[in-house]
Parts: C-alpha cells; structure tokens; sequence
C-alpha cells in the first residue's frame, strides 16, 4: 500500500479521495493547494500524488513542473502524477504530459476509476 | 450517488459548508467588481469558486448544481480572457445566478434535490440569459477582430511601440500656433544634442495643406527622432519643457531601457501601489504623462456620460506612453502585491459540539479550582497557597482561550449585508452607502448565528423606511447618497450594536395617532418621545401607508425585539425628525461564563454579573424604610430590596448595603444583607420547572458545594421601570 498525496482546493474532492484511498489501505496527506502540496512535500515522501488542475496560489501544472525539475525536489523527480481536471482540455493535457504527468482523471470520476489508476501506477 | 460502495455522507456535508463559503466569496467579489471591474485577481477568485463548486457538485452526481455553474464557469471564462466585457448588466445577472446557485444547493441539502417548478423555470431563465450574453459576445468579438488588426497594422506603421534599437524614439508633433506663442521648434531638436545625438531625423509633412489654404505662420511638421544618449526618460522631457503644452511628446525607450524598467519592477518594495505611482516611479512613465493620462480618463468617461471610467493602463497603451511589455509587468506585480495584502486565512473546522463539551469541562475545572482555593486558605498553608493561586491563574487563562474559541467578529456578518442595501436601493431607486465600524468586534457564533435574521430585518428597513429618495434628500440639503451605518463595539460588558441612517426619521406624529387608536396610550398623556417610539416594536404596529415586498406589515419588529430579547438582549430605538434613526441592539458578551459578584441575603446566595456592579456601600436602616429612593451622593436613586422580592424572612443584619447596577444607561440599587467578593462562575442553566422565573437568569455552584441564583438584572431594571416611571438614566441617551 502507498503513500500518498492530494492536492485540491475543494475540501470535498479531498475528503471523497481521501475516503477512497484509505479504505483501500493507503496513507493520505492532504495538501490545499500547489504551494502547500510543496511544503508537504518536505516530509516523508510519497508513492502518488494526485493533483487538482485548477487552483488558487500556484495551480497544478505549475506545481507538477515544479515537482519535476527543482533540484529542491529531486527525490520526486520519478513519483507518479494523477491529475484531476473537469474538462478534457488537450492543450492542458499536452502541457501535463510533457511535465510528466502519468494520468488524467475527468471530474467527475468514478472512486474506482481512481482505485484503478493508483492500482496501476504503484 | 455515484460514489458506488463508498459511503460519501461526510464529504457531501463538506460539500454543502465550503459551497456556502464559496458563494461568500462570489458575493464579496461580484461587490468588488462593480466598483472596478478591471480587478484581475476579483474575477479570478470569482472563476475559481464557481469552478470549485462545479466540479465538487459533479463528484456527488448534484447535476442540476453542475449543469448551471458550468453554464456561469463559461461565461467567466470569457470574462477572464477578455472576450466578453463585464458590465453592470452582466454582474446583475450574476448576482441572480449566484442566488440560484444558493438555492439549488439549499435544495440539494435539504429535499435531496426535487427541484419545485419556481426554482426549475428560474434556473432556466438565467441559463437562457447567460446564453444570450455567450452566443451575442462571440458575435460581437468576431465582429472586433478586424478592427483590432486594424489597430495593430497602425501600430506597425508607427514604428511599433518599442523601438528596436538601442536608440530612443522620440515623437513630436507640434501645435499649429507654436510660432505665434514665441518658440522655435528646432532650438529645442538641436538642444538634443547636448545631452546625446541625433542620429536620424525624419520630418513629417503629411498636414501640410494645400497652398491656397496654407498659413505660412503656422506649424505643420512632425518629427521622429532617432536618439542616441545614457539619459532618463525625464531628460529627454526636460529639453521639451517649456513647450510641453503647444506639442504632443512620445519618448519610446531603447530596447534595453525596457529591460532596465522590467528589472526595476521586480525590484520595487512591497507595499501596494497605483498603477501609475508605480510607472512612475520605476521612470518608466513621467509624471506629466500621467497626469495627462489621468486628465484623458475623466475626460472620456465624461464624454460618454457613463460612470465606467476606463482603464488607466489602457489609456496609457493608447497614447503609446509606456510600451504594453512593461505595463503588463506592472499589472503583474500589483497583483501579487493585492495578494499579500489579504490576509491568508488559516482555519481548522470543528465541529461545535466538541468546543461546547470543552467549555462545559471548563466550567467544571473552574468550580474545582475555587473549592481547592478555599480549601487551601483554611489549611493556611503558604507552599500550598502559592500553587493554588498559579493554578487559578492558569484556569483562568484557559476559560478566556476557551471561550475565544467561539468568538468571531462580527464583520463578516456586517458584510453580507453590503448586497442586500445594493439590491434594496436599486429596487426603491435610492442610492445609499453601507458604512461598518467596529466589523473586528467579536462576539460568541451562536449569538450572531441568532442576530443574522433580525438585523436582516433591521438594515431593510432602514433602506426601506429610513433613507429618504434622492430627490428628497437633495430638497432638504442632504447628500444625494444616504448612508447607513452599521456599528459594533463594546461597553460596560455588553456588546453594543446600531444600526443607524440619515433618513427621514420616525415621524412622531403618525406613531402618536397609531398608539391612539391602538389604545395603547390615552388621549392627552403625555409621553416623551423616547418612550413613544418603543411602540413601533409592538405587534401589528405599522405607519406605512404603502405595504411594499419589504416591510410594512406590521410584522417583524415585535419578531425583532422577540429575537433579541431571547438573546437575553435588549433593544431601543431613537430618532430625530428629518436627521435619521438609531436602532441599538444590547447583548450579553458571552451565554456561559461571567465574572460574578457574590453577595449575600438572609443566608442564600446570588450572583450579580460584575460588569454590571458600579459600586456597593453600607446603607443604614433609616435610609431604606419606607421610602423607594436612597439618596446617592445627592442624586435619587431607585432601589429594590432582594428580601422584598424573593420573600426571604430571616433576622435583618445592623447594616444592610446597596450594589448599584448599570444596565443599557440605567441605573439601580440592590439592597442586599452583605457583599462576599467577586467569583469567576459558570451560568448553568435552571431546570424546566424553574425556566420562567423572572429575575433569576441562572444558576451556579459554589466553591463550598452551595448553590448561588444568579439575577437578571436586565429584568430586574425593566421591571423597577414599570413600577417608577424614574429610572435615572445614567447620561444623554443618544452617544453619536
């Protein structure tokens, strides 16, 4: 089971994966924000970081390109990204992919299509 | 739900509290955007609660939520990336659709989301609204496109606004009559050369008229200078001084200049700044530029007669002052400067049951900790003393924490009232001003959560009833706009708050002759203003002539003074024909603890909350018998003696003494066998049984195991009001 970290202004998304990924055994750390995802990231490290698209302070591609390439962060430089986005948006996507992200959910999304995506990446 | 196996209860009730925050937000900046809808950062926040809301709302399979907020995300979107502009129309209808929002997840968190027929053709009438706006505005923003080009194929031909070299680019053009003010426009194009050099000059002779119509006194020419120079922008607008009035200046930095300027913005300390301050200051702009800019912006707005002024830095980009690059850099800055001014909230929810099981434990900690105190004074034993009283001292810290805990200032409520005066003064054609003072004033959540409704009530009618049109104010010589004031602050431990206009005030009249035929007061009595006025909070008591959706029924300020009044509050209203209306609300500062002072009759103990003990002194026998008034220090002061009132018998002591109490600007004696000392105590509430006794608001136990009353002394003035008609009110009633 993993470790692992979600990052998202809307305090319900956060507790419905949080809800989701603990029942399943993971470990979860919540983070408000792109800006607060990094302070989280100080810490013990994680496995997964699944990672709301659109939000205040520093919004998720901002925070996935930061993850990947400050040497600050290096230890992460290979830890999976899911991003969480309401639409399917392909410039949006190409900027994520090229960052590195490894996986796109639509919002709405199924708890199991999250299960399935953190399944298949740790 | 389309959480599958997963129970989702608890998310969804997070759901419904941060939508209900998130629809705060879009009220507080809808609010800041109709006072400048250029606010980047406002339409930002305004996109990302919407946004939050929608995609939080799909999670838990809310689709009519869903549906709508993607319609109104759409709309920002476009307003976000300027395509679509956002007028007073466009934020009206947002208002609107923010209220549908609040209903449908109202319905949501209470039917389970049946939609009744009014809320369903209501979402669809603003889905058709906001419609129209997307479907007309992408017309309108086609239609624009060329004429933007336009713009661009004539910044091209200027030479763009950057010049491209490491030279300045220096624009004149010449007011015609240059040669009659005495100036000769090549002494200053030479001078030029003093502080650098001219490296090209090309001469502009396209307004030279025909030769018929050619004035050989007159000045046609424009010129565009190549300039090579280390100098500031201001310099090269110094050469120009003196004719700065009879020419049209346009200084275009070098290449690197600009690259100077982006630097310096970077650099610039971190406080806000105006736009054009910021320029400024940076070099970027010269100060007459800007004054000239500003003057172009009144100007215009004038022209069009709208109250929307445009927008400073686009004035500036128009009149090729300061190249787009840097002021796009400028904007940036500002924005994060508006950023670091707002105070980053750091919460933590809880749910209020938890604090109010801590503050009953608390409670319970404080009866303990004055049991050992007294235990610890008999056993006279210094060590043991000492640790007792740092130990009070902590629990008392502890009990002020505690009870911090519930407080919030009351601002935030105050707040949310700055929409309703909005939409109550565009509805009756007035225009009025929410003024707030003392919004940090904290008082305990529940009472506010129970003050909402009648201040609600209260600010309406002020609009409503209170300020007067516009056209009547400007007859008496008032300011067109009226005002309304909402205050808060603190005195002699209550929570004061008013709610104050500059209306018409009540007019006494009207009131005199409703009280009449109500039967609530005899012909010929006399009745002072103050009392009079009361009336108006009597049930079924209303002067308007004309009901409107609002008020006037005659209803809602009894419910007002009764929601008050449950708050174990009071309420008074004071006016002044034609200047306005007071309405001041009274409060308890907190519902569970309070400082108390012990006192004691035949035996029993009472409790008067010490915020409200003015003083205590022995009084003789002589001095209470037979007479309702003691003499204190030559004024009369009304009394009551506990004895009397609660029907104790028992021996009267030698000297009996008298606390004076000051409750809402009234004054009473209390006469009492004799004074223990003052307690920190802890209002328990009395059983059913016990409830409606008057004069007692509570119970609390004693360090020795005793059970004390605590009086209400609230009741006890009013009911002395009732018996002498009196009470020494303790100053001018009305502090402004």
């Amino acid at each position: 089971m993993g470790r692992i970290l979600i990052v998202d202004d809307a305090a319900a998304i956060r507790q419905v994966v949080n809800h989701v990924l603990t029942s399943q055994g993971h470990q979860v750390t919540e983070a408000v924000d792109g800006l607060d995802g990094l302070s989280k990231l100080s810490g013990d490290g994680f496995d997964l970081i699944v990672c709301d698209v659109n939000m205040p302070n520093m919004d998720g591609i901002q925070f996935l390109k930061t993850v990947k390439t400050d040497k600050e962060y290096a230890s992460y430089r290979f830890t999976p990204f899911v991003m969480l986005t309401t639409e399917s948006n392909d410039k949006m996507k190409a900027a994520g992919k090229e960052a590195g992200a490894k996986a796109w959910l639509i919002k709405p999304f199924q708890p199991n299509a999250l299960l399935d995506a953190v399944k298949k990446l740790i | 739900m389309s959480g599958g196996n997963f129970d989702l209860s608890d998310a969804v009730q997070t759901f419904f509290i941060e939508s209900s925050e998130k629809l705060d937000e879009i009220d507080s900046c809808l609010l800041r955007l109709e006072k400048d809808s250029e606010d980047y950062e406002s339409i930002n926040e305004l996109f990302r609660a919407v946004h939050t809301i929608k995609g939080s709302s799909g999670m838990f399979g809310f689709d009519n939520i869903e549906e709508f907020t993607h319609v109104v995300e759409n709309i920002l979107d476009r307003v976000r990336n300027k395509e679509c502009p956002l007028d007073h129309d466009l934020i009206s209808l947002l208002f609107e659709c923010r209220d549908c929002i609040k209903d449908l997840v109202d319905i949501y968190e209470e039917d389970g989301g049946v939609l009744n027929a009014d809320l369903e053709s209501e979402k669809n009438n603003l889905t058709r609204e906001l419609n129209k706006y997307l479907n007309n505005e992408m017309r309108t923003a086609s239609e624009n496109k060329p004429a933007e080009n336009k713009n661009e194929n004539i910044l091209v031909e200027g030479e763009s606004n950057v010049s491209e070299n490491e030279n300045w680019h220096i624009s004149l053009r010449f007011d015609p009559d240059i040669f009659k003010h005495g100036f000769d426009p090549f002494s200053f194009i030479s001078y030029l050369n003093e502080i650098g050099e001219i490296v090209a000059i090309r001469t502009i002779d396209e307004n030279i008229p025909s030769d018929d119509e050619m004035d050989p006194e007159k000045c046609y020419l424009g010129f565009e200078i190549t300039f090579k120079g280390n100098v500031k922008k201001e310099t090269i607008e110094d050469v120009f001084d003196f004719i700065i009035d009879d020419c049209q200046l346009r200084i275009i930095p070098p290449r690197s200049a600009i690259n100077d300027y982006l630097d310096l913005i970077k650099d610039l300390p971190e406080s806000s700044m105006q736009l054009g301050e910021l320029l400024v200051s940076i070099g970027s702009l010269t100060r007459s530029e800007l004054e000239e800019a500003l003057r172009k912006q009144n100007e215009q707005s004038g022209d069009t007669g709208t109250q929307e002024k445009k927008h400073i830095g686009d004035i500036i980009i128009e009149e090729n002052m300061v190249s787009r690059e840097i002021l796009d850099a400028a904007l940036e800055r500002q924005q994060t400067f508006k950023k670091i001014d707002i105070v980053k909230k750091n919460l933590i929810k809880i749910n209020a049951d938890k604090v109010d099981n801590l503050i009953n434990l608390v409670g319970e900690l404080i009866i303990t900790g004055s049991n050992i105190k007294q235990l610890s004074e008999k056993n006279h034993d210094d060590v043991l003393s000492d640790s007792v009283i740092t130990m009070t001292r902590l629990i008392e810290d502890i009990r002020d924490s505690t009870m911090n805990i519930r407080m919030v200032p009351i601002g935030e409520t105050f707040r949310k009232f700055e929409r309703t005066v909005r939409d109550l003064s565009r509805e009756n054609g007035k225009d009025v001003e929410l003024v707030i003072n003392g919004g940090d004033t904290e008082l305990d959540k529940s009472l506010i959560d129970k003050l909402s409704d009648p201040l609600m009530h209260l600010v309406r009618n002020a609009v409503d009833h209170g300020i007067d049109t516009p056209e009547e104010r400007l007859k008496k010589g008032k300011n067109k706009k009226g005002t309304v004031y909402l205050n808060a602050y603190y005195e002699t431990g209550n929570i004061v708050i008013e709610i104050e206009d500059d209306g018409n005030g009540l007019n006494r009249d009207k009131i005199y002759k409703k009280a009449l035929s109500s039967g609530l007061i005899q012909e010929n009595s006399a009745i002072s203003d103050s009392d009079l006025y009361q009336f108006i909070f009597e049930p079924g008591f209303s002067t308007a002539e004309k009901i409107t959706n609002i008020s006037g029924r005659g209803v809602g300020m009894d419910v007002v003074r009764k929601n008050i009044e449950a708050l174990r509050g009071t309420i008074f209203l004071d006016s002044d024909a034609g200047e306005g209306t007071l309405v001041r609300i009274y409060l308890p500062l907190t519902l569970a603890i309070i400082d108390g002072f012990l006192v004691q009759v035949a035996g029993s103990y009472y409790v008067i909350p010490l915020d409200m003990v003015l003083e205590c002194s022995e009084v003789s026998k002589k001095e209470v018998e037979g007479s309702d008034f003691i003499d204190l220090r030559g004024e009369l002061l009304p009394f009551i003696r506990l004895r009397q009132y609660f029907n104790v018998t028992g021996e009267l002591p030698e000297k009996e003494n008298v606390v004076v109490v000051e409750y809402a600007q009234k004054m009473i004696g209390i006469v009492i066998d004799k004074p223990v000392g003052e307690l920190k105590t802890v209002i328990k509430p009395l059983g059913k049984v016990f409830r409606n006794l008057k004069w007692i608001s509570g119970g609390t136990i004693l360090g020795s195991g005793a059970v004390a009353l605590i009086l209400d002394i609230q009741n006890l003035i009013q009911t002395v009001e009732k018996s002498s008609s009196t009470v020494r009110p303790k100053e001018a009633a009305v502090k402004k």
